[in-house]
C-alpha cells in the first residue's frame, strides 16, 4: 500500500437484496437486508458494528468478507475491486481477509483435529514450506494461549472459549491483514469472554490488523473498537469515534439502545420509560421515511418524507436524523 | 479403545468371517458345486455333506459358500459403484446449486420415476443376464438413492460455519467438498449403504430367481432359494439354508454401518439407551403428608440439595431461600448447575438425574410446607403451573408450534381451574392484554410462527403466570432477545412483580448486569456449588468472594484498557479439584484451598461466603 492513510477495506453504497417469492406465481418481492452502506476500515484500526438482529450486520460482514456480492454498489480491498476478480483471484485474496464466527461449536469441523484445520490455511496459501507446519501450527496455538498438544485433539475436547481461541488461531494462520468478527464472544460465558476480547486487543496490536467487530452488546464493543456503526434495518443511522457515539449520542436509536442496555449499576426507575416501544419493523415492507420512525420518541411528520441522509454532526462523526445532536448520555460508567 | 469402537468388533468379525470365507472358496476343500449325485437328491445333512444335498443331489454348504460369492459380489460392488456415483452427484448437486444441481441432481432423480424391477429387468435384457450387466443394473437403479441422501445431507453442511470459515480461507471448492464435507455427510451415506445392499442382495435373488441373474449351473443364494422353492415339500431345510444366509448377511451389514456411523462420529455419543433399560431414576417416592408450615415462614427454602446423573454430582449442597415477593437471581456461568437448580424445583429434571440428598420445602397457599426433593409425580403435578411455574429461554422451542396461542393458554388454565365458554376466553384476553401482546383479540389466534421473538417470549410468560402462581422460575429468559426488547421483557417482568406483591421469583440468568436490573437477592454458582449470597446492592458494591469479585471486574463496563479474565476454565464434573472448586482459577488461592473444602461464612447477617480468605478479597 503506497498511502499509509488509505483505507484498506472500502464499502461503498453497498446494497443486498434478498428478493422472496410468495407461492409459485407470487411477484417476487424486494428484501433488502443492507441499504446503501458506504463504510472504511484502516490498518490497525477496530471498527464496531452494532444493532439488532435483522439489521444487516452479519450480511455487511460477509460482503466484506466477499462471501456474499453486493447488488449493489462495490467492495474494494486494498484498492481491487472484489467484483472484477476471478474466482482464483479471489481465492489468492481472501488471504488476506479472515473470519471469526459466532458458534465456537459450529465454526470448527467435527471430524478433524485442531492442527489439521489450521494447517489448511498454510497449505492453502504455501504460508511456510510442507517440512515447518507443524512448528507454525504450534506457534499459532501459542499466540493464542493455548498448549501446542492442542493439534492433536479434535474439538469437542475443548471448551466454548478454547474453542474460540482456536478459531482465531485458524484466522491467523494465513498472516490476514484485515479480520471480520462476527459475534465472537456473544456465546461465552463472562469470564471467558474476557479472555478472548484481551486476546482480540493484544492481537490488534501486535499484528497491526484491521478489525471488523461485529455484535450487539455494546460494553464489548465501546471497550474494543475505535470507530462505532450503529445499524438498523440495513442503513447505518449513526457512525463516529467509539467515545462520542457512545458517551454523547446524537441519533435516538443509539440513545435507545444504551438505554437499553443492561448494567452493574442500574438508573433511576423512572427512566425506565425511556424503553423503546414495538419491534423492528418488516425489512419487506419498511416504513416510508426514515426506518427508525415508528418507534421514535422525537418523529414528526417531517420524518416521513424521505429518508435523513448520513449528515455530519463532529469530525468524523455522522447520523441520519434530521435532529441529530449530541445528547450527553452517557454509558452509565 | 473407545466403547464405540469395540462395539465394531462384533458385526466387524462377522463380516470379515463371509468375506474371507466367499473369497477363499476356491482353496477351501469345498466339495464340486456341480458334482451331482442323483442317487442321493435331497439327502438330509451328513458327515460328507454339512448341509445336506440339493435336488441334484449336489453339495448344499459348498454351493451356499459359491452362490454367496456371487450374491455378495453383486450386492457389495453394486451398493459401493452407486455410492460413489451417488455421492459424487450429490455433492456437486447440494454445493454448487444452480444448472449444477439440475444436471446432477435432478437428473438422477428420472430414473427414480421408473418401477426398479423393471429398469433391471430391461438393463439384464439389453445387456443379457450375467454378473456384470447385474452389477450395472443395480448401480444404476441405487444412484440416485445416494444422490438425493448426500445431496440434502450437504446441503445442510454447506451453511455450517466451518464450511463458511474454509471458505473465507481461499480453499479451493473441490478440496473444500472432499475433504470437509464429505466427512460430514458420512453419517446418512453409511446408513443408505447398509439399507442399499441388503435391498440389492434381495434383488439380486430376486432377478436370479426370474433367471435374469446369475446364469445357472453357477450358484446364488436367489437360484438357490428358487430350485428350493420346488421342492419345499420333500425338502424344506434346502430353503431355509440360502435364506438364513441371505437375512443373517443382511443383518450383520445393517449392524456394521450402524456402529460405523457412531465410531466414526468423533463426539462421543452418551445414549441414554431405552427408557425401561435406564436404572429408576427415582426410588417410588411416598406421597409426603403435609406439615403446616410457621407463620412468617419463606415460601421456598433449599437447604444442602444435591443433584446427581449415576455417581457423578453436579450439583452440592445448595441452599437459596425465597421469601414472598423477593427475586433472587441465580448467576452463574454455563454447568455451574443453576439451571438444574431450577429445574428441580418443578420436578422437571432430566430423566438420568435425580435429587441425592438435602430438602427443598415449599410453602403452599393453604399454608402447608411440602418437600418438593421428595414429592411424588403426581403431587409435583398439582403444584406446577399453578403455584410453581417456570419461564424458559427458547420460546420458539417451548411453546407448542402446532397450537393457537389462546388455546394453549387455555389449556394452562383449564389444567388447574374449572372454567370454560366466555369466562375462559375473558381469561385469555386479560392475560395476553396484561403481558403487553397488542391486539390481544386477534393475537390469541396466532401460532408462535407468526408472532417475533419478543412477542412469543411474552406468550411465554403470559402461559407461566396463567394461574397466578405464587413461585416464578425464569430460566434465561432475556438470554435471546435483542437489547430493546430485553429491556421490554424485563420492564414486563418488573411490573408482573408489582402487580402480584406475593409472588416470589428466581430469575437464572449468566449476565451481571440483568440481576442488578432486576432482583433483590443474588446466589452465585460456580461449579455445582453456591459460593456467595447477598442483597444485591451490597454484594455488587462489595463481593466477598474472589469467584464473585472476578466476575464482576471481567464485565466490559468499568472503563478499565484491559478486562480481568479468570484463567482457565471451569473443571468438568468428573474430576472437581478436591478443596475449593475455585482454587486453582483463584489469585487468592492458599495450600488450604487446595486441601480443605471451604464452610459457609457470614460476612454479614444476611450474607454467605464460601471463601477461606473473604476478608482479604475485597
Amino acid at each position: 500500500m503506497t498511502d499509509a492513510n488509505a483505507p484498506l477495506v472500502e464499502a461503498r453504497t453497498l446494497g443486498r437484496n434478498f428478493p422472496t417469492r410468495h407461492g409459485l406465481l407470487g411477484r417476487a418481492q424486494d428484501v433488502w437486508a443492507v441499504r446503501d452502506v458506504s463504510l472504511t476500515v484502516a490498518k490497525g484500526e477496530t471498527v464496531g458494528i452494532v444493532g439488532e438482529s435483522g439489521c444487516g450486520k452479519s450480511t455487511l460482514g460477509r460482503m466484506m468478507m466477499g462471501l456474499d456480492s453486493p447488488t449493489k454498489g462495490s467492495m474494494s480491498f486494498d484498492g481491487r475491486d472484489l467484483s472484477s476478480l476471478s474466482s482464483a483471484e479471489m481465492r489468492k485474496l481472501s488471504r488476506r481477509m479472515q473470519m471469526v464466527f459466532q458458534d465456537p461449536f459450529g465454526s470448527l469441523d467435527p471430524r478433524r483435529t485442531i492442527g489439521a484445520q489450521i494447517a489448511d490455511g498454510l497449505r492453502t496459501h504455501n504460508i511456510v514450506p510442507g517440512s515447518e507446519v507443524k512448528a507454525e501450527v504450534a506457534r499459532l496455538l501459542e499466540q493464542v494461549g493455548l498448549p501446542t498438544s492442542a493439534a492433536e485433539r479434535r474439538p469437542h475436547e475443548f471448551s466454548g472459549g478454547q474453542r474460540q481461541r482456536i478459531a482465531v488461531a485458524r484466522a491467523l494462520s494465513t498472516r490476514p491483514d484485515f479480520i471480520v468478527a462476527d459475534e465472537p464472544v456473544s456465546a461465552l460465558d463472562v469470564s471467558i469472554q474476557a479472555q478472548v476480547v484481551n486476546l482480540l486487543m493484544d492481537l490488534r496490536r501486535d499484528l497491526d490488523l484491521a478489525m471488523l467487530f461485529i455484535s450487539h452488546d455494546l460494553h464489548v464493543v465501546r471497550h474494543l473498537c475505535n470507530r462505532i456503526v450503529v445499524m438498523y434495518l440495513g442503513r447505518i443511522v449513526e457512525e463516529g469515534p467509539a467515545e462520542k457515539v457512545f458517551g454523547t449520542p446524537s441519533h435516538p436509536y443509539t440513545r435507545a439502545l444504551l438505554a437499553a442496555t443492561p448494567s452493574l449499576h442500574p438508573r433511576d426507575p423512572s427512566e425506565g420509560d425511556k424503553v423503546l416501544k414495538g419491534e423492528l419493523p418488516s425489512p419487506a415492507n419498511p416504513p416510508s421515511g426514515c426506518p427508525f420512525r415508528t418507534r421514535c420518541p422525537l418523529a414528526e411528520e417531517a420524518c416521513a418524507k424521505g429518508v435523513p441522509p448520513l449528515s455530519p454532526v463532529g469530525d468524523g462523526w455522522r447520523a441520519a436524523c434530521i435532529k441529530a445532536a449530541p445528547v450527553a448520555e452517557g454509558v452509565p460508567a | 479403545m473407545k466403547a464405540s469402537t469395540r462395539k465394531l468388533i462384533l458385526p466387524g468379525t462377522i463380516v470379515a468371517l463371509i468375506i474371507a470365507t466367499v473369497i477363499l472358496a476356491p482353496v477351501l476343500p469345498l466339495q464340486d458345486t456341480r458334482g451331482m449325485d442323483i442317487p442321493h437328491r435331497f439327502a438330509g445333512p451328513s458327515a460328507a455333506h454339512w448341509l445336506g444335498q440339493d435336488e441334484f443331489g449336489r453339495d448344499v454348504l459348498s454351493r451356499l459358500i459359491w452362490g454367496g460369492r456371487a450374491s455378495l459380489f453383486i450386492a457389495v460392488g453394486s451398493a459401493v459403484l452407486a455410492a460413489i456415483a451417488g455421492t459424487a452427484l450429490g455433492l456437486l448437486g447440494g454445493y454448487f446449486r444452480g444448472a449444477v444441481e439440475l444436471f446432477t441432481v435432478r437428473a438422477a432423480e428420472i430414473i427414480l420415476c421408473l418401477p426398479p424391477l423393471l429398469l433391471a429387468l430391461l438393463v439384464v435384457t439389453i445387456l443379457g443376464a450375467g454378473t456384470w450387466p447385474l452389477i450395472l443394473a443395480l448401480t444404476i437403479l441405487y444412484t440416485p438413492n445416494y444422490a438425493r441422501v448426500v445431496y440434502a445431507a450437504t446441503q445442510q453442511v454447506r451453511g455450517l460455519d466451518f464450511v463458511t470459515a474454509q471458505r473465507a480461507m481461499g480453499t479451493h471448492p473441490l478440496k473444500i467438498l472432499v475433504r470437509t464435507i464429505l466427512p460430514n455427510v458420512l453419517p446418512p451415506l453409511l446408513v443408505q449403504m447398509s439399507l442399499v445392499v441388503a435391498s440389492a442382495m434381495v434383488i439380486e435373488s430376486g432377478l436370479s430367481f426370474l433367471g435374469l441373474g446369475v446364469v445357472p449351473p453357477t450358484p446364488s443364494w436367489g437360484l438357490m432359494i428358487r430350485a428350493a422353492r420346488g421342492a419345499m415339500e420333500v425338502a424344506p431345510l434346502l430353503l431355509v439354508w440360502p435364506s438364513l444366509a441371505l437375512a443373517g448377511t443382511i443383518l450383520t451389514f445393517n449392524l456394521l454401518c450402524d456402529r460405523l456411523q457412531s465410531a466414526l462420529d468423533p463426539r462421543a455419543v452418551t445414549a441414554g439407551g431405552a427408557l425401561w433399560l435406564r436404572p429408576r431414576s427415582r426410588e417410588a417416592k411416598k406421597p409426603v403428608t403435609p406439615v403446616a408450615a410457621p407463620a412468617e415462614a419463606p415460601l421456598l427454602e433449599i437447604s444442602d440439595m444435591s443433584i446427581a446423573v449415576h455417581d457423578m454430582e453436579l450439583v452440592r449442597r445448595v441452599s437459596l431461600t425465597v421469601r414472598p415477593g423477593e427475586t433472587v437471581a441465580l448467576v452463574g456461568e454455563s454447568g455451574s448447575g443453576k439451571t438444574l437448580t431450577g429445574l428441580a424445583m418443578t420436578g422437571l429434571l432430566p430423566d438420568t438425574l435425580r435429587v441425592t440428598g438435602g430438602s427443598a420445602v415449599y410453602t403452599t397457599r393453604d399454608g402447608t410446607a411440602v418437600d418438593l426433593a421428595k414429592l411424588d409425580e403426581e403431587g409435583i403435578r398439582k403444584l406446577r403451573g399453578d403455584e410453581i411455574s417456570m419461564v424458559f429461554q427458547d420460546a420458539a422451542a417451548s411453546l407448542n408450534p402446532v397450537l393457537r396461542i389462546g388455546d394453549q393458554l387455555g389449556e394452562a388454565i383449564q389444567a388447574h381451574h374449572q372454567i370454560s365458554g366466555e369466562a375462559l376466553q375473558k381469561r385469555i384476553l386479560d392475560l395476553l392484554r396484561h403481558v403487553g401482546i397488542p391486539d390481544p383479540e386477534r393475537r390469541h389466534r396466532a401460532y408462535p410462527h407468526e408472532l417475533s421473538g419478543g412477542q412469543r417470549q411474552r406468550a411465554m410468560i403470559a402461559l407461566a403466570v396463567a394461574n397466578n402462581p405464587r413461585l416464578l422460575i425464569a430460566d434465561e429468559p432475556t438470554t435471546a432477545l435483542d437489547p430493546t426488547i430485553q429491556a421490554q421483557i424485563l420492564q414486563l417482568f418488573a411490573q408482573l412483580k408489582k402487580d402480584t406483591p406475593g409472588m416470589g421469583m428466581i430469575f437464572v440468568t449468566h449476565d451481571l448486569a440483568v440481576v442488578a436490573e432486576i432482583a433483590d437477592r443474588v446466589t452465585v454458582m460456580y461449579a455445582g456449588e453456591v459460593v456467595e449470597e447477598g442483597p444485591v446492592a451490597e454484594v455488587f458494591a462489595r463481593p466477598r468472594h474472589p469467584y464473585t469479585a472476578a466476575l464482576i471486574s471481567s464485565v466490559p463496563e468499568s472503563g478499565a484498557e484491559r478486562l480481568t479474565a479468570i484463567p482457565g476454565t471451569v473443571p468438568s464434573p468428573r474430576n472437581m479439584p478436591t478443596g475449593c472448586r475455585f482454587a486453582p482459577r483463584c489469585g487468592f488461592a492458599t495450600a488450604e484451598c487446595e486441601s480443605r473444602s471451604p464452610k459457609a461464612e457470614h460476612p454479614a447477617a444476611d450474607r454467605v461466603t464460601r471463601c477461606f480468605r473473604w476478608e482479604n478479597v475485597t
